[in-house]
């Protein structure tokens, strides 16, 4: 790749003393699908509002193939979006909302009624064009904005939590219909979520945002697998954090005590370390293996089971180490520890010291 | 009608003699003053501009025939429509402007709309007599601008009643269509936006189209209140455009013909019922007062 087909440089966006969006830098690759994580709050959504240019950035610039954007109000910057509430036209057909962008560009009659027959098609809704807004659910709703949206053939698709509104199962069947129309349109769609399982379904690449910034950017693997940040730990995947005290650390690697336990060598760690400081170790559920008795020659933590809760395919273990700090793990269906393990059970929690991270 | 609403309550502990829409009782003593004030003089009136000063549809047929009055119908129609038009000119940009602005400017704008609503009728108009007479202040400044060499006749006149009249009119439309443009999400203008419209698209294919419930509602109250507006026209208009409200006062008044009085105010009342059947037909009750 040459040249990034968009790039976010600098973005800064501050609202009187609160400062919005810290910074931000990003680039996009052509045909990518790139998604914002982070809470109510994180700067994901004002990012994305910069880009559609609902708002100016306090300082920055964005570039999309090689031209900066700012200086282009909303309506000539050929972006598509697609919003969290239901913003098709309520006084006009579904046909009509699709036909809407193509009129106000004043494309020859035949063209728009056939690119409407394509998008509706696109997003399988064939024979609703007369339908008004208000008689489709949500679902169709969003499906239909997405068809608006893409009439134009925007080079940038942009997505503010459209599937926040409509109920679970709706939800997976139209992550799937978008991930469809992504490979069928090979457009760059930039979405924002708060929902981690709907990111790392959709997404080629994750920015997870806090507090303004971007904690980091990758694949959902990379960010499951090695998370930068404590707060990206949390944020993907599950996880739990027990304090330990630092002993050495160097090359990205760390030597950590645990309470109840030996020195821990060679942890992955993350941060600025403090060497004889304070430090949390993270273990994730499905890392750990649950044994009766102190298994030789790997690190493992004495616990207290405190809760075996049925999940279906798995079981999900809450226990207590002596200090007091949860550590759950979750075990396969029919696995042979289960069996007669009960409340208040002393088991010990093995873990491989390379798969586990230390945050400072 | 109470001991019924007791019997059921007493009955069980749900308040089954709960009020409902269709308890037509408790709509009685309004009816009961309706009729006695209303009805029953519009119905004496009615009879006597079938019977005074012979019996028979003489008044109709002069009031209906005569070219004189048949001018004073028009122009009635003239300066409501006039009027309408004007006030959703102004209107509908004052109440885009409210539904926008942050609440506490859009508060001081309804302070001002609402004292102007609740101060004298009369107060108001000579107000604006003041104001647009040959030596009056607008006047005088223009001169004094040196834009106009003599004062424009401002008052006494079509321009004088429709100034005087759109102002009275004005928060009639504001409010139902602030009512209406508050309920439009600012994001379906952002979608518009982004689709590629530009301003004066987004207006004309979406704000303005969605505003259109309360625009009807607004434009249809206004039209009908000023058809039968008398005060105005009397202290602003001349005598060259007299509406149907000052002819009914002449006949009555100055006439003593309450023949004719009687009839010029059934064909008012008619039209108004129309035009009221016309709203009902298209808007429904629900959409009345932008709701």
């Amino acid at each position: 790749m040459s040249k990034p087909f968009l790039q976010i440089r600098g973005i800064r966006k501050e609202y009187g003393p609160v400062t919005a969006v810290h910074d931000v830098n990003l680039d996009v690759a052509q045909g990518e699908f790139l998604t914002f994580l982070g809470p109510s709050g994180s700067g994901k959504s004002t990012t994305l509002y910069i880009l559609a240019g609902f708002e100016d950035p306090t300082r920055g610039d964005i570039v999309l193939n090689g031209q900066s954007l700012l200086s282009t109000p909303s309506h000539k910057r050929n972006i598509g979006m697609v919003f969290q509430r239901y913003t098709l036209f309520p006084h006009l057909s579904v046909g009509e909302n699709i036909a809407f962008p193509l009129k106000v560009r004043r494309l020859p009659k035949a063209e728009i009624d056939a690119k409407v027959r394509d998008m509706l098609k696109l997003v399988r809704l064939e024979g609703f064009e007369d339908r008004k807004p208000a008689q489709m659910s949500g679902g169709q709703q969003q499906r239909v904005a997405l068809a608006r949206a893409l009439a134009y053939d925007p080079p940038l698709l942009l997505m503010d939590e459209p599937l926040s509104a409509l109920d679970k199962k709706l939800r997976e069947e139209i992550q799937h219909e978008i991930r469809r129309i992504h490979q069928q349109t090979e457009v760059t769609i930039l979405y924002v979520t708060h929902d981690q399982e709907e990111a790392l379904r959709l997404s080629d690449r994750i920015a997870v945002f806090s507090k303004g910034v971007i904690d980091q950017i990758g694949t959902g693997p990379e960010l499951y697998a090695n998370p930068a940040t404590r707060f990206v730990a949390e944020f993907i995947g599950d996880s739990d954090f027990l304090p330990c005290d630092l002993v050495t650390a160097a090359n990205g690697r760390a030597d950590i005590a645990l309470a109840g336990t030996t020195v821990i060598p060679n942890v992955p760690l993350h941060g600025k370390p403090v060497v004889g400081g304070k430090a949390a170790l993270m273990l994730r559920p499905e890392r750990l293996r649950l044994t009766r008795s102190a298994p030789g020659g790997s690190t493992a933590v004495p616990v207290t089971v405190s809760d075996i809760t049925f999940l279906g395919n798995n079981i999900h273990v809450a226990t207590q180490t002596a200090k007091g700090d949860a550590l759950a793990v979750r075990l396969p269906f029919g696995h042979e520890a289960i069996s007669s393990l009960n409340r208040g059970d002393r088991v010990w929690l093995g873990f491989d010291p390379a798969s586990a991270h230390v945050f400072c | 009608m109470l001991s019924r609403t007791d019997a059921k309550a007493a009955g069980s502990k749900i308040p089954a003699g709960r009020l409902t829409l269709t308890d037509f009782d408790l709509t009685l003593p309004a009816l009961g003053l309706l009729v006695l004030f209303f009805v029953v003089p519009v119905a004496i009136l009615l009879a006597r501009s079938v019977s005074e000063p012979v019996p028979g549809f003489g008044n109709y047929a002069e009031l209906l025939g005569s070219s004189t009055y048949l001018r004073i119908f028009a122009n009635t129609f003239l300066v409501s429509g006039l009027v309408t038009f004007v006030s959703l000119l102004i209107g509908f940009p004052v109440a885009w402007a409210l539904a926008v602005m942050p609440s506490r400017f859009a508060s001081v704008v309804f302070a001002i709309l609402l004292l102007s609503m609740w101060t004298n009728l009369l107060a108001r108009t000579y107000a604006w007599m003041v104001l647009l007479q040959r030596t009056g202040v607008i006047n005088k400044v223009l001169i004094g601008l040196g834009l106009i060499d003599k004062p424009l006749p401002l008052v006494n006149n079509l321009t004088g009643v429709t100034i005087g009249m759109t102002y009275i009119m004005l928060p009639f439309i504001i409010l139902p269509l602030y009512g209406v443009i508050r309920k439009i999400d600012p994001a379906i203008l952002q979608a518009a936006a982004l689709c590629g419209a530009n301003r004066w698209q987004s207006l004309v294919r979406v704000l303005l189209p969605l505003a259109m419930p309360g625009m009807a509602a607004g434009a249809l109250m206004v039209f009908v209140m000023s058809l039968g507006y008398f005060v105005t026209p009397a202290l602003l208009g001349g005598t060259a455009n007299m509406m149907l409200a000052e002819l009914i006062a002449q006949f009555v008044q100055s006439l003593v013909n309450w023949g004719m009085g009687g009839a010029a105010a059934l064909v008012l009342l008619v039209v108004t019922l129309a035009l009221y059947a016309v709203q009902l037909r298209f808007f429904g009750t629900d959409r009345m007062g932008g709701r």
